[in-house]
């Protein structure tokens, strides 16, 4: 997996490429929010339109960004979720869970 | 072994979690090979790399002197993947339900779900001699 991220007024945008499937890959994602978390950067878009597919661990990184931005008064949202990625968020229930957008700008409107 | 319709291949490596692209990376490679929908090899993937990640981590403890080996093998439209650990084994009954309200926001323990979910045919063994072997099984006509 590799990871670019960007900012818009404020809010983070991620955008990781590839598969999260576990490994010492998918801990740059879980390191890079808890990184933006310290900076004080608590609006959060994760941008999966260029993530392949993603396992559990994959999820539990999305769960553990959630939970550490909203504990933090902050908010991760989900843009641009896949096929794949979102049948998988269906099945664990997740999909209740995460706000999420069919594009970043729609993302980003909802921090308003 | 490759034949027309048929091979068997297998992967054994250590208990390192940078171990899990390689799997996957063998795993998509023979699928490909034998005209596998990219759909269901997705699928695949992530059910085989869920069983890694246990194999490596809940399995064998991630202690490389123990060693994780995934198997494929391929005939008449069937596919079977096993992923066998050299851990102590569990029981696939006592896992929480990662459904439950007070499991849905936990970062771990989905798992197993998301394979029984993806793949119909799932069989867990437990050999006497020790570890976990687990086999998923695709037909794809």
């Amino acid at each position: 997996m590799k990871l670019t991220s960007r900012e818009d007024n404020g809010i983070v945008i991620l955008e990781p490429k590839g598969k999260i499937m576990g490994g010492p890959d998918a801990t740059v994602l879980h390191d890079q929010l808890h990184e933006f978390i310290d900076q004080n950067k608590k609006k959060v878009v994760i941008d999966l339109a260029k993530v392949e597919w993603m396992n559990s661990t994959g999820l539990g990184i999305l769960i553990s960004g959630l939970t550490t931005l909203r504990n933090n008064g902050g908010e991760l949202k989900l843009a641009r979720v896949t096929e794949k990625i979102e049948s998988l968020l269906t099945i664990t229930k997740l999909i209740t869970v995460f706000d999420s957008y069919d594009s970043v700008e729609e993302a980003l409107k909802s921090f308003a | 072994m490759i034949d027309n319709d048929s091979f068997s291949d297998s992967l054994t490596f250590p208990s390192t979690t940078d171990q899990v692209a390689k799997a996957d990376e063998f795993l998509e490679t023979w699928l490909r090979k034998i005209g596998v929908p990219e759909d269901t090899i997705a699928n695949l993937a992530i059910a085989v790399t869920e069983l890694v990640n246990n194999a490596i981590k809940h399995g064998n403890k991630l202690k490389k002197n123990k060693m994780v080996t995934v198997s494929i093998t391929y005939a008449s439209g069937n596919i079977e993947i096993t992923v066998a650990d050299e851990g102590e084994g569990f029981n696939p009954e006592n896992i929480p339900d990662p459904l439950a309200e007070e499991n849905l926001l936990k970062e771990i323990g989905r798992g197993i779900f998301i394979v029984n979910s993806l793949i119909d045919d799932v069989k867990f063994q437990f050999p006497p001699r020790g570890g976990t072997k687990v086999t998923i099984k695709k037909n794809i006509g």
